[in-house]
């Protein structure tokens, strides 16, 4: 009865012809992206400073052109584990030292691993620039990789992988990468338990000395901070021999349709990961019509594929699909936690939009608040210390032009009707994709035989 | 942290150096924040901060209503109703505001948190009378159906299974630990809510909800950004003055007795495959010379690779890889306003005991008790706090000041104290912290969560990876 004698309550003001229009938009600010000086050691290193921001504040990162893309079969967490130990003192500090002389400045030195670059950075206050450039030349040329504390940042790494892969989302994960990178680097998420137990650490020196120097390092600098900043960088790190070149050794992706279905008995939902690898890369004239089109297919919130399984049905809470680009290799995939007994609905309704989107073009509305957004998120993007790093790394990785930032919205822009609906078609080909699943098998495999499609 | 919040995704969308938190960790500054402060008649708060170094605008609307005082039958319902304020208002039927923003260029989300529910939007700047539209439109005249309501008990359903019931270590100890440590329900309860509760819930509830607490007189708007403030005043006068106030009900009593006795306290995850250890204790009252001494005795204890337990229990001991934990782990230890936890928690191997754990940080912790901390910790203390405050006021387009200036105006009827900050933290002497530890780091003023991995390290067969 509550429900019956509620209905309508709230709604009874609202009456489609009542509705007063949103107030006109202003007129648009005019926005420039920050300027940076890039410039080359002898050493071949590279170096980027940019000043930008109202508060004393520099986010300072070291990209190595080294990472899980480096690791042979044998390998997988080797570069892990190096980054982690890199963080454990140098020729002349102890990590407490370390510790200390980073808090000091207001600041945390951390060492990222990554899949192509990995970094090591620092974000502290702009006085203190010219030390934190000094610690982390340290850190990068010196470290000390103890023997002593192997043991430990081992058993570290242990423990995370089993906490790692006790979730549903790093099992779907690894099952679907694996799937598109066989017997390549971007293929093995996880290692083995007794990989990791086997490295020594004569195996981490020796990575070490064969992917990180001069040559594979991009330092950049950005917030506020005082311009004697260039001459610290220049005398920390032209010593720095230049060490190995770059190495990177794309791989053959394999896009086939199957589906991978992983038990998870009980649970209450199905973690689900569907896509395929896709020829286009950065800098390719299909690149930002592809951006486009993922962002109107399953890319922001009002997408279509969130507002149908989200906002429409309710079988979860934050799916979204996105273009991932490793060097030279990309691939597209949606993710999803579903409500275990519509997992097969759900694939249902993902690929009713993408199915929908490869026979017929967005109306010209949808498309440019699409084109809007993305023109917005560029702006943000391009509006904080470590965004701006982001955006300039990416560039760097991926070989791009200089003008890439500059002319990206104008060519957002220029992505027609025709263009996404030829995108969707041409690469999002729901018979080629992989769909894994990770959801109580014995309520879900039966409802899962239609996929993939033929 | 996108627990209890109406989306995830803009993690995902914004990419590099940005995410969606509104863990605001400040101190204080040399940096002024520039405030304009005032109220309109109908008792909406105003705070606005002007900065151009982008052209972009935060719009923060803040209620005065958070999980802490929903219904005692409806737990989980201050959430639920987060997200039906996004199901559509008089002239912005479903789904229409989200496209405003978004085909605009903008993001928003909006949260639920101890003592408030937020709702923002970070817009190109020749956006904001636009927002400021849709804002004031859903604060008076918000259109819920039973469809709506349905389909967000859907989405919430979910929130909270991909979050908590099919996550190994979900709830802990965020949700976990208040409800374990406190003892007035209406800190102890589980805030995300019951599913059968969050399902019972109808649009009556939504309405009596929303005439009672959705209202300009328990509200407050903050702008930052590239805006001119004397356009954005009459704005703000033209679409906000007329919603008319409500009569607020008693704040009900929230304080918590004084902990006399350590309280031990077990689960078992059957998610996960390693055991997990959470400390809590009791703090002392919001912006008291104590609750600052806190926010120092957390950098201290802590806050980075530094930090003492850190040094002892990862370092010294690798009894875990990480110590986390904070003040108030759904938000800063600024915004809230009532009783709260400081707490830190470890995931450990399971050869490494509860105790042992204990036996190695509570000389560390009850050192703070016995004789006072150095000026060097001290100083360390404060630099990161300084440092940890001006990237919250930069973090994601200005959020983080708009979330400071709210909260303050909110609980405090002064966003101007975000500009005192550093001056209190800069008062607390050795000898305060000293007397802050001796009260409020008592064994006896804790609980001790013990949580038993029940979950035996079974991943479904691997399909690829190594071997």
């Amino acid at each position: 009865m509550r429900l019956l004698a509620a209905v309508g309550i709230l709604a009874a003001s609202c009456c489609a012809q009542d509705r007063e229009a949103p107030p006109p938009l202003g007129t648009p600010k005019a926005f420039a992206l920050p300027a940076g000086d890039t410039f080359t050691l002898k050493n071949g290193m590279k170096v980027t400073l940019a000043q930008y921001g109202s508060v004393p504040l520099v986010s300072i990162r070291a990209d190595i052109a080294f990472g899980k893309a480096n690791e042979s079969a044998d390998q997988v967490w080797l570069s892990t584990v190096t980054l982690k130990l890199m963080q454990e003192g140098t020729e002349t500090m102890s990590a407490a030292q370390v510790a200390n002389e980073a808090a000091r400045m207001g600041g945390q030195l951390q060492t990222g691993p990554g899949t192509d670059q990995s970094t090591v950075s620092i974000d502290v206050l702009g006085e203190f620039a010219v030390d934190a450039v000094k610690l982390i030349a340290d850190v990068l040329q010196h470290p000390k990789l103890p023997e002593s504390e192997l043991e430990r940042v081992r058993n570290d790494a242990l423990r995370q992988l089993a906490v790692q892969l006790a979730t549903p989302q790093a099992q779907a994960s690894q099952a679907f990468t694996a799937q598109m990178f066989p017997g390549h680097p971007y293929g093995r998420m996880f290692p083995t338990e007794s990989q990791l137990k086997a490295y020594g650490i004569g195996d981490i020196r020796k990575l070490y000395a064969e992917n990180i120097g001069a040559q594979r390092t991009h330092l950049y600098v950005v917030g506020r901070f005082d311009p004697a900043v260039r001459k610290a960088i220049e005398a920390a790190f032209e010593g720095w021999p230049a060490g190995p070149a770059v190495k990177r050794t794309p791989p053959a992706p394999v896009a086939k349709g199957q589906l991978v279905l992983l038990d998870r008995p009980d649970a209450v939902q199905s973690t689900m990961r569907i896509g395929l690898p896709i020829s286009v890369k950065p800098g390719d004239p299909d690149y930002l019509p592809m951006q486009v089109t993922n962002t109107l297919l399953g890319g922001s919130f009002t997408s279509r594929i969130t507002n149908n399984i989200r906002e429409q049905k309710g079988y979860t809470y934050s799916p979204f699909s996105q273009v991932t680009n490793r060097y030279r290799t990309s691939y597209w995939q949606e993710s999803a936690d579903v409500t275990t007994k519509v997992t097969a609905d759900s694939i249902h309704e993902i690929l009713f939009e993408i199915d929908r989107l490869r026979k017929d073009p967005p109306d010209a509305k949808e498309l440019k608040g699409v084109q809007n957004y993305m023109g917005g998120i560029f702006v943000l993007q391009n509006t904080s210390n470590q965004g701006i790093i982001g955006q300039l790394s990416f560039i760097d990785l991926h070989g791009l032009k200089d003008d890439f930032l500059k002319t990206y919205v104008q060519k957002v822009n220029a992505v027609t009707r025709q263009d996404v609906q030829r995108i969707t078609e041409t690469y999002l080909n729901p018979a080629r994709m992989t769909y894994v699943v990770v959801g109580d098998k014995g309520k879900i495999e039966e409802s899962l035989k239609p996929y993939p499609p033929k | 942290m996108s627990h209890l919040t109406r989306t995830a995704v803009c993690i995902a969308a914004l990419g590099a150096g940005l995410t969606c938190s509104a863990a605001a960790q400040p101190a204080a500054a040399k940096f002024t924040v520039p405030i304009t402060y005032y109220k309109l008649p109908n008792g909406l708060k105003v705070a606005l901060s002007h900065d151009s170094t982008a052209p972009l605008v935060v719009v923060g609307v803040y209620y005065n209503i958070g999980f802490r005082i929903e219904p005692r039958n409806r737990t989980g319902f201050a959430h639920l109703f987060e997200h039906l304020m996004f199901e559509g208002s008089k002239n912005l039927p479903k789904g229409e505001f989200d496209k405003l923003i978004e085909g605009n260029g903008g993001i928003s989300n909006g949260s639920t948190r101890f003592d408030f529910t937020n709702y923002f939007e970070v817009v190109p700047a020749h956006v904001l009378e636009t927002m400021l539209w849709g804002e004031a439109d859903r604060m008076r005249n918000l259109t819920v159906t039973e469809e709506s309501l349905k389909n967000q008990q859907g989405v919430v359903g979910n929130e909270v299974k991909v979050n908590v019931l099919n996550q190994p270590y979900g709830g802990f100890p965020w949700l976990d630990m208040p409800q374990y440590a406190n003892k007035n329900w209406f800190n102890a309860h589980n805030f995300y809510g019951d599913l059968k509760d969050i399902e019972a819930a109808t649009l009556a509830d939504a309405k009596s909800f929303s005439q009672t607490y959705y209202a300009p007189n328990n509200a407050a708007l903050a702008l930052v950004g590239d805006f001119d403030e004397a356009q954005a005043k009459k704005w703000i006068e033209k679409y906000f003055a007329a919603i008319p106030s409500s009569k607020l009900p008693p704040q009900p009593d929230l304080s918590e007795p004084r902990q006399e006795a350590e309280q031990r306290v077990s689960k078992t995850d059957k998610l996960a495959n390693k055991p997990a250890l959470g400390i809590a204790y009791q703090m002392p009252p919001r912006l008291t010379p104590e609750h600052y001494a806190m926010v120092l005795l957390d950098q201290m204890l802590i806050q980075g690779d530094d930090s003492l337990l850190t040094q002892e229990l990862v370092k010294k001991r690798g009894y875990t890889d990480s110590v986390d934990g904070g003040i108030n782990l759904l938000g800063s230890q600024f915004n809230y306003n009532g009783p709260m936890l400081w707490i830190f928690n470890l995931i450990h191997d399971s050869s490494v005991k509860p105790d042992q754990i204990l036996a190695a940080a509570d000389p560390i912790i009850e050192g703070l008790s016995e004789k006072p901390v150095t000026k060097a910790l001290l100083d360390r203390a404060l630099v990161k706090l300084r440092s940890q405050f001006y990237q919250s006021l930069t973090q994601f387009g200005g959020f983080g000041r708009a979330d400071l200036m709210a909260s303050f105006a909110l609980f405090d009827d002064n966003p101007a104290l975000i500009n005192s900050l550093e001056d209190n933290l800069r008062k607390v002497t050795p000898e305060l912290a000293l007397k802050t530890a001796k009260e409020y780091l008592r064994r006896t003023n804790r609980t001790v969560l013990v949580v038993e991995a029940g979950g035996a390290a079974k991943a479904p067969a691997s399909t690829g990876g190594a071997k």
